[in-house]
């Protein structure tokens, strides 16, 4: 799956002009898609990572994508890792966010339904949530749609306000706010208590009690309603 | 004792089968081979004493073999150094710290105590490809592989030796852990990442991948060597999971692509070739025994289901579109061992590979799709509990509903069925007129034989008797005049002169 690079406008930094005599970090970041099917998850994946409208551009896979942006003295390489949106499947996600820095969970503003559901969600998200370990995002998509809104712009951050998330309203088709989402991403270094640093020792060499904790995790799903 | 024995002789069967048959006085039991606790512990730990000095005694000769060739692919190293990623950035550091330079690359001084003659030796087998060397080996060729290999890799590099000597003592001191339990193993496995990675960090400088591809091949050495103390073992339920996962899939063998509504068609040819791949590379991954190639297996199984959907669709495939995909995939392969290898995975696999990067993204899906067949139910399926239940048990099955009015995805089904039913019946309607043309022609074949003797036997019949022997002598005359032929030839060697006799030379 391609790999391009940007520079966000206002805030990235090129980075040859600095970082000749100086190795440029790299800093692997994790970010994983939630939300009802439909909310727009996969056209987000698509337009961080090509900078496109998945609609246009249908040939773009958007399961697995990366993309490098150079941020003052560092690269963040972001991964963004789709799920299934699917009813059925959402017992079994907690296994994609283990490991991810960033959650973004999102909703569709033009159906009220999908921000019920993004609640619901925000709950099953707290009884696996590891303190320090992944920032949650809460994203009002399709803000295009503002004149057939079902969601407003209160609303969504007064959620975010209560559950201490930060909270964004982007557009996969215009692409508003997209960059800032990124950077704000990028910015969880400093929220972190493990900074993400591309060292494993530090941000991804999860010590084994954390991943056993991962696995247990899937036979605690397989054990769930049966 | 004796006396007591005696007693009860002719009422219980002879005590003595019943004792130790060590003859200590105490019962034995089958299950100890028919000793006692105390005398089979005793036993056992003589079996083990034994195998642990033979381990240590192979320890040994491995050892010095390594040490060996390490030596003398050192001497190779360094009159022909090999062009690596990592030489420009050591020679880099050789330059920043000269005075720590000396302490390590005593590590790559051929020691004192190796005799120069013997790295003359094995310079020779290495230069030469006779396996001469390997053929003296106990262990099996392919980790006798994986240690040159790893010796090759580590050879260029400044700390390669210290690397390698830790590695190894590391591995050797698994062999006698094979009683921990298996999140022991993996936490012992784990830690030795981690430590030997925070020390690559070190030196290497922060730079990430730099001590990423040394820890593959780490990995790649140590799990190839611990593959079989450490793959299922006895110490966990793993091989139980697996015969259940299995039996389950077994049991759901009627669920079809549109119960799980996969989005693959699978009757294009190039579909359904990818679909078969995707279900060749994820039976495949039990037969590698590195962490790393069993998740490249399943990588390459997620590449063909992406391709199968982007065919089908004319669409790049989403989230949404592969993990049914990866879950029909599954349901169809049944893979082997499938809980054991996960499990193994994710006890010694880096940890960062699977929860980050490609492979991670799908290891991960694999999981979610074991996770999801463990707890399917009628209602994943859009199936009612009872439709579920009686597919299950075997009662019902789509393809046979109990109700002659077929549901949708049954009806479908049912068409198909009534297609294979009617290509049934074309084969039988065939196979009925290649039997009849069959016994056509065994009567037709008798009626000729039947035909050919009558005629026979009217030839005899309108020769007189006299007339029969004059056509034998004229067969018989055929064969005389042919041996007279050979006698004729034999005639004309008459002529040669007389065969050369022995005869004496002065000289
Ligand atoms: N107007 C508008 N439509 C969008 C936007 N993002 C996605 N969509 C549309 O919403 C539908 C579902 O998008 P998709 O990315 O497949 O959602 P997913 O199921 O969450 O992955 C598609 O038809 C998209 O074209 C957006 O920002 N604005
Ligand atoms: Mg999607
Ligand atoms: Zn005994």
């Amino acid at each position: 799956m391609g790999e391009n690079v940007q520079t966000i406008p206002g805030g990235a930094q090129p980075h040859k002009d600095r970082t000749l005599n100086r190795q440029v970090r790299t800093l692997r970041v994790k970010m994983v898609l939630l939300g009802s099917s439909g909310v727009g998850k996969s056209s987000l994946a698509v337009r961080f990572a090509k900078n496109e409208f998945r609609d246009t551009s249908p040939t773009v896979g958007c399961a697995f994508l990366t993309q490098v942006v150079h941020v003052s003295d560092a690269s963040l390489r972001f991964e963004i890792w789709d799920t299934a949106g699917q009813e059925k499947y959402h017992s079994v996600t907690p296994l994609y966010y283990r490991g991810a820095h960033a959650a973004l969970l999102v909703y569709d503003i033009s159906k009220r339904e999908t921000f019920i559901r993004a609640q619901l969600w925000l709950k099953e998200l707290e009884k696996h949530y590891i303190p320090g370990s992944t920032v949650i995002f809460l994203i009002g998509n399709k803000g295009d749609l503002a004149w057939d809104r079902q969601v407003s712009v209160q609303e969504g951050q007064n959620l975010a306000h209560e559950k201490g998330l930060s909270f964004i309203e982007t557009s996969a088709l215009s692409g508003d706010q997209v960059n800032e989402l990124l950077l704000d991403v990028g910015k969880i270094q400093n929220i972190l208590k493990v900074p993400l640093d591309g060292s494993r020792h530090q941000t991804e060499y999860l010590t084994v009690n954390r991943i056993n904790a991962h696995f247990s995790l899937m036979y605690w799903i397989s054990g769930v309603k049966k | 004792m004796m006396s007591q024995r005696s007693e009860r002789r002719g009422i219980h069967l002879d005590q003595s089968e019943l004792l130790c048959k060590k003859g200590c006085g105490y019962y034995g039991n089958t299950a100890w081979q028919g000793l006692c606790s105390k005398c089979w512990r005793e036993e056992n730990q003589r079996e083990r004493q034994k195998q642990i000095q033979e381990d240590w005694a192979l320890a040994e000769r491995l050892q010095r073999e390594e040490e060996e060739a390490y030596a003398s692919r050192h001497q190779r190293a360094q009159s022909q150094p090999t062009i690596t990623p990592f030489s420009k950035f050591e020679e880099r550091k050789t330059k920043e710290k000269s005075s720590k330079v000396n302490t390590v690359t005593k590590f790559f001084t051929p020691s004192a105590k190796t005799p120069p003659k013997k790295d003359t030796t094995s310079f020779d087998t290495q230069s030469s490809p006779s396996p001469s060397s390997s053929s003296s080996r106990h262990p099996p060729a392919d980790t006798d592989h994986a240690t040159r290999e790893f010796i090759d890799f580590l050879k260029p590099l400044k700390s390669g030796r210290e690397i390698f000597k830790q590695c190894r003592a590391f591995t050797e001191s698994m062999v006698y852990k094979r009683d921990m339990g298996a999140d022991e193993l993996s936490e012992c496995v784990q830690d030795f990442y981690q430590n030997l990675s925070d020390r690559l960090q070190t030196q290497f400088k922060g730079s990430t991948e730099h001590v990423e591809s040394v820890m593959d091949e780490v990995e790649k050495y140590m799990m190839t060597r611990l593959y079989k103390e450490v793959f299922c073992p006895e110490t966990t339920d793993d091989e139980k999971k697996d015969l259940a996962i299995q039996k389950r899939i077994r049991a759901l063998h009627w669920v079809t692509i549109e119960m799980l509504c996969v989005p693959v068609d699978e009757e294009i040819p190039e579909v359904s070739d990818s679909v078969v791949k995707a279900i060749t590379d994820v039976i495949e991954m039990d037969s590698k025994r590195v962490p790393k190639d069993k998740l490249a297996c399943i990588t390459r199984c997620s590449k063909h289901i992406f391709n199968a959907i982007k065919i089908s669709k004319k669409e790049a495939a989403s989230a949404d579109d592969f993990l049914p995909t990866l879950i029909y995939i599954v349901l169809k392969a049944n893979p082997p061992r499938l809980q054991s290898n996960i499990q193994y995975i994710t006890r010694f696999c880096n940890p960062s590979r699977l929860m980050t990067g490609e492979d991670g993204y799908y290891f991960t899906n694999l999981c979610c799709a074991v996770a999801f067949i463990e707890k399917l139910d009628g209602q994943s399926l859009n199936l009612s509990p009872e439709e579920f239940e009686l597919y299950m048990s075997g009662q019902a099955s789509p393809h046979w509903p109990q109700g002659a009015g077929a549901s949708s995805p049954g009806s479908a089904a049912l068409s198909q069925v009534h297609k294979r039913l009617d290509l049934l019946t074309g084969l039988g309607e065939r196979q009925d007129r290649v039997i009849e043309k069959a016994r056509q022609l065994e009567s037709d074949l008798i009626d000729w034989t039947d035909e050919v003797e009558q005629k026979v036997q009217s030839v005899l019949e309108s020769f007189p008797q006299e007339t029969h022997n004059p056509t034998a002598t004229t067969a018989s005359g055929t064969t005389s005049a042919a041996a007279s032929a050979i006698d004729s030839d034999n005639v004309e060697n008459e002529r040669l002169p007389p065969p050369l006799q022995p005869q004496v030379f002065a000289g």
